[in-house]
């Protein structure tokens, strides 16, 4: 059988072909435009830049504020997402194995962060934190971002648990390995892939996490909060350089995902 | 450790979800049906049907999501539809450039149609440059510039669960309705898409949603002229405090998203069944 009486005539592919670029197009040129842009010489966002330079990232590294809010993110999304890890990887283990009931309604209950418009999570947390007087506190924050991610991490590792046959963990216990041993032994080396690349995406969730930070992070300042809080008042070049630096660090994290996926043959199933 | 039940497991999660985020959203649902002194009220509802601003700003909201969730549509269905024909190594490449997207920060992503849309930018360079304006068009601070960059945000969550149901359709399906003597658009019409119609809707329905709750992206590119109800809520939150009345109108959104979501649901497992 061949292709064309299936996908029609040649100018039906071309057609399609040119529409399915053209959504690839739309999706990653704007990304592709601010890279150049980030080492334009001039102040005013014009393409093409009129000539190159460092400024803006001389700017970005320069100002204390922004190193400030640097580290604010870093030491934020370390925390939250190490909790999200161990919280979201746990509760996948028992909601996969576990038999007790209540488990579609404990899962939707952990997934409801994602469907739940985050604005409204940002609001009902904002009003909570002033009640109990962590409005602003680095708790409050950790705590946010935590539950936050808890859904990207029991997404990655619920399917991991799900395939990794179960008989051979009973066959560990049949032969006397304690609980703990088993998971050491047997299970996390066998989720390992899995297990960094939740914690990647946990990581990334929380450092671009926005709108609850903006809410509840009272004086802390971190990349996001800063960037969202100069675009509202004016366009200010050093934004561009944060925007490809960011861009750099998701590019190299997705990469070291994809590697470490791909060598234990589990690229296809987290990807879609 | 229970290994019969496996219900310590997700017990320190349920813990932190049930102080953290469940009693948080209860006590908002709460403030909206409250009044100090006078206990249970309406009032905080009623005051939002009698202020004309609200119902513009839903209207609004529900507008830009529609047109949104519609260009989405547009352009994610044929994307999905090219990438499912494409070899191995092409079809890697191509979803690849649609989950880098998808984790790349939103602000990012908003940010950069500031670059591309704005009046110095490509896009209005090439337009001038073709001949077909002589002054830059504004794309920005508007309904349009708001409605592009939400349809780019939320493509990714369209096109991937799309293209991984397009993936699921037999090929032997076609071809034996092409072995019948079906015409090309007859197969695509009868055959193929009723088949990834389920899907189409469930991630239609699945953008919806995000749109109606959509903050930072029309916050940047509407610049305060294209206010959404997120926008709205910021407002009634932070520079006019009138919680009250946030909560009531997060009580509705809320009730609203959960309402579609469980639409969706029916949908995507049919998608997927």
């Amino acid at each position: 059988m061949n292709r064309e009486s299936i996908g029609g005539s040649i100018w039906a592919r071309r057609g399609l072909a040119a529409m399915g670029i053209f959504g690839l197009v739309f999706l990653t040129v704007p990304l592709v435009i601010v890279i150049p842009m980030s080492f334009s010489s001039a102040r005013a966002l014009t393409f093409p830049p009129p000539s190159l330079s460092l400024r803006w990232y001389e700017t970005f590294f320069g100002d204390p504020r922004w190193m400030e809010a640097m580290w604010t993110s870093v030491l934020v999304a370390a925390i939250s997402s190490v909790a999200a890890l161990l919280l979201g990887g746990l509760a996948a283990y028992g909601l996969r194995r576990g038999t007790f009931k209540g488990r579609d309604w404990a899962e939707g209950n952990f997934m409801a962060p994602l469907i739940v418009p985050t604005i409204i999570v940002a609001i009902a947390l904002y009003l909570a934190l002033a009640k109990v007087g962590l409005l602003g506190s680095l708790l409050g924050l950790v705590v946010a971002h935590t539950l936050l991610n808890v859904p990207l991490v029991m997404m990655v590792l619920g399917v991991a648990i799900r395939e990794f046959d179960q008989r051979i963990e009973q066959v560990a216990w049949s032969l006397g390995a304690s609980w703990g041993y088993t998971m050491r032994k047997i299970v996390l080396p066998n989720l390992a892939p899995s297990v960094f690349a939740a914690w990647i995406f946990a990581f990334i969730g929380s450092f671009d996490e926005v709108i609850v930070t903006s809410f509840i992070a009272g004086k802390f300042e971190t990349v996001p909060k800063k960037m969202f809080n100069e675009l509202i008042l004016e366009v200010n070049p050093t934004i561009t350089a944060v925007a490809t630096l960011l861009i750099a660090f998701t590019v190299l994290a997705l990469a070291a995902v994809a590697i470490v996926l791909r060598r234990a043959g589990k690229l296809k199933d987290t990807v879609v | 450790m229970t290994r019969s039940t496996g219900f310590s497991f997700i017990a320190p999660l349920l813990v932190l979800m049930v102080v953290a985020f469940n009693a948080p959203i209860v006590y908002m649902l709460g403030l909206a049906f409250w009044e100090k002194g006078r206990g249970f009220t309406l009032e905080h509802y009623e005051g939002l049907v009698e202020a004309p601003v609200y119902l513009r700003v839903l209207g609004n909201t529900m507008r830009i999501a529609l047109i949104a969730t519609l260009a989405n549509i547009v352009i994610g269905y044929p994307l999905a539809h090219w990438m499912r024909g494409l070899g191995s190594r092409g079809r890697m490449i191509a979803i690849a450039l649609v989950v880098l997207p998808f984790w790349v920060s939103i602000l990012v992503r908003t940010y950069a149609w500031i670059v591309v849309l704005g009046n110095g930018g490509i896009v209005n360079r090439a337009l001038q440059w073709s001949g077909l304006t002589d002054s830059p068009v504004s794309f920005l601070y508007n309904e349009l510039g708001v409605t592009i960059g939400m349809a780019n945000v939320l493509l990714p969550f369209l096109v991937l669960p799309l293209f991984a149901a397009m993936l699921r359709i037999d090929d032997r399906l076609l071809q034996a309705a092409a072995s019948l003597g079906a015409p090309p658009r007859t197969i695509f019409w009868k055959v193929y898409f009723p088949l990834t119609l389920p899907a189409l809707a469930a991630g239609s329905l699945l953008v919806f949603i995000l749109c109606l709750g959509f903050y930072v992206t029309p916050a940047i590119l509407g610049g305060g002229r294209v206010p959404m109800i997120s926008n709205l809520l910021d407002t009634l939150i932070n520079q006019i405090p009138r919680w009250e009345q946030a909560s009531a109108i997060s009580t509705i959104l809320l009730i609203v998203t959960l309402a579609i979501f469980a639409a969706y649901r029916r949908l995507d497992r049919k998608a997927s069944a």
